[in-house]
């Protein structure tokens, strides 16, 4: 019976058979993510899935704006290994794209669209990753990019509640009780109900 | 000497008719509000001590209700994305009228700690009239019940108005859930 260590080893041992590891890192005794070129991702993926990984856990994207790149990461499971494996792979910023994984992986199909509407990464081979899923009628850029300013965009489409009074007591000496006795007197002119 | 015991009958106008029924009709109503509980959010959680021993809604007369169309309540408890603003509307507007709506919770008075979300509206009351707000992040089982209390003595008071203000400014409210929403009613793979 083999240990998770050895299971570590082997997964090593396998991957850098398939395909040039750009970065390996060993995040815990279970976990362990390679960094791998765009274009052996779906070897990689298929061979894992052939040796027990058969399950995807999750496929999402991390924006990195300095480096003008996306991390599209995918964790694949084993029912057998406790090891998880995140395959990540770096892709252009502008106009992203990356090869669907539907081939491997059917149940990639909301995940991938998912990632189109928050990142806007293009899955080419999956028909759907066009169509809306989560947000309903978007009107600007992907939420999750890291240009994106949700506070503006709130700004621009809610309504926001003005206070024509500031009860703040923003120094100590500034008439305190008269602010709590002006909030007091607002709050029973606001009350509704019974009024004795 | 002439009786004073007994008031002469006297013929009601119309008005005057519909009023008493209407008073007669919110007497009832009042003492036996059926809630529809639309959990949103976090509020949700003060709803089992209400409902349950604790404090005891049913003393209030009011109990839970499963569908829009048998409730006089909307409880709209805690925020509202965008997608829950939408299947609020469609709910709200569903229900039977006379209909009151409560909004617990500081997010549909002003955002609360959501306030600059892209996805979380700010001000419940530019989508759908809103009675009672009971504010607090998130408000207390007590101030709860106060709320509904405070919504009773309104209907009392005839002023618990907000299903007229709907109908009387519906363009308005339609305007703002449009800016908001882009469209209502919407029709994609989820919906058909």
């Amino acid at each position: 019976m083999m240990n998770s260590i050895s299971n570590v080893e082997f997964l090593n041992e396998l991957v850098n058979q398939i395909c040039k590891v750009q970065k390996y890192e060993n995040i815990s005794q279970y976990q362990v993510a390679y960094e791998v070129d765009k274009r052996d991702v779906h070897r990689l993926l298929s061979t894992l899935k052939s040796h027990g990984w058969k399950q995807l856990s999750y496929l999402s994207a991390v924006d990195w704006i300095e480096e003008n790149q996306f991390e599209v990461v995918y964790i694949v499971f084993n029912w057998d290994k406790p090891v998880q494996i995140q395959i990540r792979c770096r892709i252009d910023r502008e106009n992203p794209s990356m090869d669907s994984i539907l081939p491997i992986f059917p149940g990639a199909k909301y995940y991938e669209r998912e990632a189109h509407e928050f990142f806007g990464i293009a899955f080419p081979g999956n028909p759907d990753y066009k169509k809306q899923l989560i947000l309903e009628m978007w009107d600007d850029i992907p939420p999750l990019r890291k240009d994106f300013d949700p506070s503006a965009y709130s700004d621009r489409k809610f309504t926001k509640r003005d206070y024509p009074t500031d009860y703040a007591v923003t120094s100590k000496d500034n008439q305190r009780l008269v602010k709590r006795e002006e909030r007091k007197r607002r709050a029973t002119a606001l009350r509704g109900g019974n009024k004795q | 000497m002439k009786s004073t015991k007994f008031t002469p009958y006297t013929k009601l106008s119309k008005t005057e008719t519909d009023r008493k029924w209407w008073e007669i009709g919110d007497f009832f109503r009042r003492n036996s509000l059926w809630l529809l509980m639309y959990c949103t959010g976090c509020c949700a959680i003060e709803l089992p001590p209400a409902m349950t021993s604790a404090y005891d809604m049913e003393r209030l007369g009011m109990g839970p209700m499963a569908t829009p169309r048998q409730a006089d309540i909307l409880l709209v408890s805690g925020y509202l994305s965008l997608k829950t603003l939408r299947r609020l509307v469609y709910t709200y507007e569903q229900m039977s009228e006379p209909k009151y709506v409560v909004a617990l919770g500081s997010c549909p008075i002003n955002g609360g700690i959501y306030h600059d979300s892209f996805a979380v509206i700010n001000q419940l009351n530019q989508y759908i009239p809103v009675d009672v707000y009971v504010a607090g992040c998130m408000p207390n089982t007590e101030a709860v019940m106060n709320g509904f209390v405070d919504l009773i003595g309104l209907i009392k008071s005839k002023k618990a108005n907000g299903w007229k203000e709907y109908h009387k400014n519906n363009d308005w409210f339609k305007e703002n859930q449009i800016t908001a929403l882009g469209k209502v009613v919407i029709d994609d793979e989820f919906h058909q």
